[in-house]
C-alpha cells in the first residue's frame, strides 16, 4: 500500500507565544482533495506553509508520501500556489517560468516551460515584464510556475483571492481538471462554495485545531458554511 | 549547481534592468570618498594617504551594507523568497548563489569607487591593480558571505535596514582587518604581506562554511 500523501500527527506550531496549530492529526491519502477553511488566524496558512516545507513543526511530525516535510526531497514532491504569486516583477513570463524550472531542477526545463505558457494560454505575453500583467493573468502564471515541476501534491492558499468571476471560473476548472488527473490538492480558501465544489473532504480550523470535519461528496457549501461562522464566533 | 547559477543569473539580469542596487551603492560610496576628500586637511598629504586604505574600506562597507539589505527586501515582493526556500535542494546553493551575486554587484561598485579614489587622493592604484583587486576580492567574499547570511536573518524583521548593520559589523572586523592591512602594505611598498591575507583566507572560508551550514535554518519561518 501506497503512503499517504500526507500525514500530520500531533502538528503543532508557535510563534513566540502565539499558538498557529496545537496538535492536528492528519492524513490524506493519494489523489483525494482537501479543503482547509476557518477564520482569520486559524492557522490555516500556516498549516499549508508547514506542509511546503518552508516552516518547521514546533512539535509532532509532518510527513509528505513518508518523507519529513522539511526535507528536500519532500519540497520535490509539492506545489505551492500561494496568494502572493511568488513571481519576479522585471522578469518576463518565460523567464520567471525559467527560473521556477531550474530551481525545481526540471529536466529539458524550456521544452517544459513552453509546455506551460501554452496551456497557460500565456503564450503571446511569454515575453513581457509581468510587472504590466492583470490579477488573472499572474495568477494563471503563478499556478503554471507551482507546476512547473509537475507536483504530485499540489498546495493553493487562497487562490480564488482578487480575481473577476471569469478569471475565477477558469481557475475552478483548471483545479477541477488537476484533482481529475490524481493530483493530491489541499486548498485553503475562505468561501465554502468553491471548498464543496473542489474538495471530495474538508476540514475547519479554529484556534488552530480542527473543529468541523466532513468526508466524501457529502460535503456541502452549507454545512460548512455554518461551522465556518460558528468557528469564527468560537474564535471571537 | 544549477540552483547555484538559477540565483546568480536572475539576480544579476533583475539589478540589470532595473539598476537599482547598484546606483544606490555607487552614489551613497562616492559620497563616502567626496567627503572624506573635502574633510582631510591637506590634500594628498603623506598622513592623507596613510588613512587611505581606511577610507576605501569605509566607503566599500557602507556601499556593501545598502546592497546587502536590499539584495533580501527584493525577495519580500510577492513572497519570492518563499519561491527560492521551495526548492528542493540544499539550500547552501541558494546561499552559495545570493552570496555570488551580492559579491559581483559589490565588486562592480568597488571598481568605480577605487578609479574615483585614486584620482581624488592621487593613489597610483594602477601599479598595484592586479593585487589590489584581489585584496578586495577576499574581503568582499568575507563581507558578503557573512552579510548575505544576515541580510536573510535582517529581511524578517521589524527594523531591518537598523538590524542588519548591528548584527554584521562586529563580525566584520577581522575582515577588515585584513582588507585594510593588505590594502595598506599594497600602497606603501607595492608588495603583498603574507600576514593579513591570510586572515582574509581564513576568515572567508570560516564565514562561507558557516553560512552555508545555518542558511538552511534561516529561511525557516
Amino acid at each position: 500500500m501506497s503512503e499517504p500523501a500526507l500525514r500530520a500527527v500531533g502538528l503543532g506550531k508557535r510563534f513566540g507565544r502565539s499558538v498557529a496549530l496545537a496538535g492536528l492529526d492528519l492524513e490524506l491519502p493519494q489523489g483525494t482533495s482537501l479543503a482547509v477553511l476557518g477564520p482569520n488566524g486559524a492557522g490555516k496558512s500556516t498549516l499549508l506553509r508547514l506542509i511546503a516545507g518552508l516552516a518547521r513543526p514546533t512539535s509532532g511530525s509532518l510527513s509528505v508520501a513518508g518523507t519529513p516535510a522539511h526535507r528536500p526531497a519532500a519540497r520535490a514532491l509539492v506545489g505551492f500556489i500561494g496568494h502572493a504569486s511568488l513571481l519576479y516583477s522585471n522578469l518576463t513570463a518565460r523567464e520567471n517560468l525559467l527560473f521556477a524550472a531550474r530551481l525545481q531542477q526540471v529536466g529539458e526545463a524550456s521544452l517544459r516551460v513552453e509546455q506551460l505558457l501554452e496551456t497557460s494560454g500565456l503564450a503571446r505575453v511569454a515575453d513581457l515584464p509581468i510587472a504590466g500583467f492583470s490579477r488573472g493573468m499572474a495568477q494563471r502564471l503563478s499556478i503554471a510556475r507551482g507546476l512547473v515541476h509537475d507536483p504530485p501534491l499540489l498546495l493553493l492558499d487562497e487562490p480564488f483571492t482578487g480575481l473577476d468571476p471569469r478569471a475565477a471560473a477558469g481557475l475552478a476548472a483548471r483545479l477541477a481538471s488537476l484533482r481529475e488527473a490524481g493530483r493530491t490538492l489541499v486548498l485553503v480558501t475562505h468561501d465554502p462554495k468553491r471548498a464543496a465544489e473542489l474538495a471530495d473532504r474538508a476540514i475547519v480550523l479554529a484556534a488552530g485545531r480542527v473543529v468541523f470535519e466532513r468526508q466524501g461528496i457529502a460535503t456541502g457549501a452549507a454545512d460548512l458554511e455554518r461551522a465556518v461562522l460558528a468557528a469564527g464566533d468560537a474564535a471571537t | 549547481m544549477s540552483v547555484f547559477l538559477a540565483i546568480l543569473w536572475k539576480d544579476l539580469v533583475t539589478e540589470w534592468r532595473s539598476r537599482d542596487r547598484i546606483t544606490a551603492m555607487l552614489l551613497f560610496s562616492l559620497l563616502v570618498v567626496v567627503i572624506f576628500h573635502f574633510s582631510l586637511p591637506g590634500g594628498a598629504t603623506r598622513d592623507t594617504q596613510a588613512t587611505a586604505p581606511g577610507l576605501l574600506w569605509i566607503a566599500y562597507v557602507f556601499s556593501a551594507l545598502l546592497g546587502l539589505n536590499r539584495s533580501f527586501s527584493l525577495e519580500l515582493e510577492n513572497d519570492a523568497l518563499s519561491g527560492i526556500a521551495l526548492s528542493p535542494v540544499d539550500r547552501g546553493w541558494i546561499f552559495l548563489g545570493k552570496a555570488a551575486s551580492n559579491t559581483l554587484i559589490l565588486g562592480a561598485a568597488q571598481g568605480v569607487t577605487a578609479l574615483v579614489f585614486g584620482l581624488v587622493f592621487e593613489v597610483d592604484l594602477a601599479a598595484i591593480a592586479l593585487p589590489l583587486a584581489g585584496v578586495v576580492a577576499l574581503g568582499s567574499v568575507g563581507i558578503c558571505s557573512v552579510g548575505t547570511l544576515f541580510a536573510a536573518v535582517a529581511v524578517r524583521t521589524r527594523f531591518r535596514e537598523v538590524m542588519l548593520p548591528l548584527l554584521l559589523l562586529p563580525l566584520l572586523v577581522p575582515v577588515l582587518l585584513g582588507a585594510v592591512r593588505a590594502t595598506a602594505g599594497l600602497l606603501e611598498t607595492g608588495a603583498l604581506a603574507f600576514e593579513p591575507v591570510q586572515l582574509l583566507l581564513v576568515t572567508d572560508a570560516t564565514y562561507l562554511i558557516v553560512s552555508w551550514l545555518v542558511f538552511d535554518f534561516v529561511l525557516d519561518e
